[in-house]
């Protein structure tokens, strides 16, 4: 686990760089769309990971729950 | 599970994730960031190099002003375009301001087709006056106020692209108050039927209201850094939004510092109720009173007509309803656990 979040750091950090850099050439919107698209898979990605990892933890309490009403 | 179980967790993440995707692409309006210089003499030629946002000045004749009032402006004499975000406007600047004040403030505003109209408030600072305001130059020609078509969100200085943190940080408060408010609903039933459920929905919801609430502070500190400079400004809305945080947070020591079970439930009950109504002057009555950076304060309405504008709340709305969706699952996992915890205990 703890390579797996290592490894998403590194990934978060030089696939947001791009973005950063746009900032100080002060590229306006459409010239920096392109990397804004960069940004938007970044977070998607955590989020999702997130709402994933919520997830599994409902279903191991639905199954403890199951488990509990037959007991 | 049946789907009718679900289909609200699921939701919660669909809303949260469009506004991630609309609020993050969906361009700004067109704007001016900045002009060169910003101080003339009245009756002179001011040349004035101009810095857009989005804008498209070598696409379609651009038409600038420098406006004072409703019915004064000054009609640039001519216009030199160097490329879609940059041009050079030349103004002759009248000798006579109305009233008597030495130095006036003038409004850039720009007008093409593609872009619509764009304005910099108090764009250049002009001294000398002659009084009475009858010169040739002043007229009212000035194009009606017309946005640009499409969907896009409002232009502001000093904020720029940081106004779609209204997707990210505000609607984090939005949904905490919702949180919290189903937070009380739950330990105004406990006090009433003393149901130990009642008790873990209610600091289940507590416990995501908090959530809510540290997030939007720290979302809200690395936004300060970017507009105001520092990430804690002792600014009134922070520091009540840090007070009402500590009340809640002293809600879950309450709980955990009683050894008698129905005790403690109770005590945390009360409490609860007593935190929830903090929350009504420390988050809208006092900042709202007092001057303070964020938007509402000194009297004002807070987070008006200035803040937010029709495309905006397209993905504003749907955020909040997202984040109370999202935040409940979070709730709905932790009172399930505790209900599981409490049924292992009263078995063994």
């Amino acid at each position: 686990m703890n390579q797996k979040s290592a490894l998403l750091c590194i990934l978060f950090m030089t696939l947001s760089s791009p973005w950063l850099r746009a900032a100080d050439t002060g590229e306006d919107f459409f010239q920096a769309i392109g990397k804004m698209y960069v940004v938007v898979a970044v977070i998607l990605l955590i989020f999702i990971g997130l709402a994933w990892y919520l997830f599994t933890l409902d279903r191991k309490i639905s199954r403890l729950e199951k488990k509990q009403k037959y007991e | 599970m049946k789907f009718k179980d679900y289909w609200w967790k699921i939701l919660g993440v669909l809303l949260i994730a469009y506004s991630f995707v609309a609020g993050l692409l969906t361009p700004l309006a067109p704007g001016i960031v900045k002009v060169d210089p910003v101080r003339s003499r009245s009756g002179g030629t001011v040349q004035m190099s101009v810095v857009g946002y989005n804008s498209h000045y070598n696409q379609a004749a651009v038409d600038a002003w420098l406006k004072l009032d409703q019915n004064r402006s000054i009609s640039a004499s001519e216009i030199a375009v160097q490329d879609a975000r940059h041009l050079t406007a030349t103004f002759a600047l009248p000798t006579s301001f109305p009233g008597t004040d030495t130095i006036n403030v003038l409004s850039l505003v720009l007008y093409n087709e593609i872009d619509g109209h764009s304005i910099l408030p108090g764009a250049i600072f002009i001294t000398g006056n002659d009084g009475g305001g009858n010169d040739s130059l002043w007229s009212d020609d000035i194009i009606q106020v017309d946005e640009a078509s499409g969907f896009h969100f409002p232009f502001r200085n000093i904020l720029l692209e940081t106004i779609r943190n209204t997707f990210f940080h505000v609607q984090l408060w939005m949904a905490m108050m919702f949180i919290f408010t189903v937070s009380l609903i739950h330990s105004i039933a406990f006090l009433r039927k003393r149901n130990p459920l009642s008790d873990h929905k209610a600091a289940a919801y507590a416990s995501a209201g908090l959530l809510l609430g540290l997030l939007g502070i720290c979302t809200g500190a690395i936004w300060a850094k970017n507009s105001w400079g520092a990430y804690w400004s002792f600014d009134v809305k922070q520091n009540m939004a840090a007070i009402a945080m500590l009340i809640y947070a002293a809600y879950f020591i309450l709980r955990s510092s009683i050894a008698d079970r129905d005790v403690a439930r109770r005590f945390s009950a009360v409490y609860n109720i007593f935190a929830f109504l903090m929350l009504v002057p420390l988050l809208y009555i006092i900042p709202r009173m007092t001057a303070s950076l964020h938007p509402g304060s000194g009297g004002n309405p807070a987070f008006g007509s200035e803040d937010l504008d029709n495309t905006m709340r397209m993905v504003f709305y749907p955020a909040i309803i997202g984040w109370i969706l999202f935040s409940s699952w979070i709730a709905n996992v932790y009172w399930r656990y505790l209900q599981l915890q409490e049924n292992l205990e009263s078995q063994l």
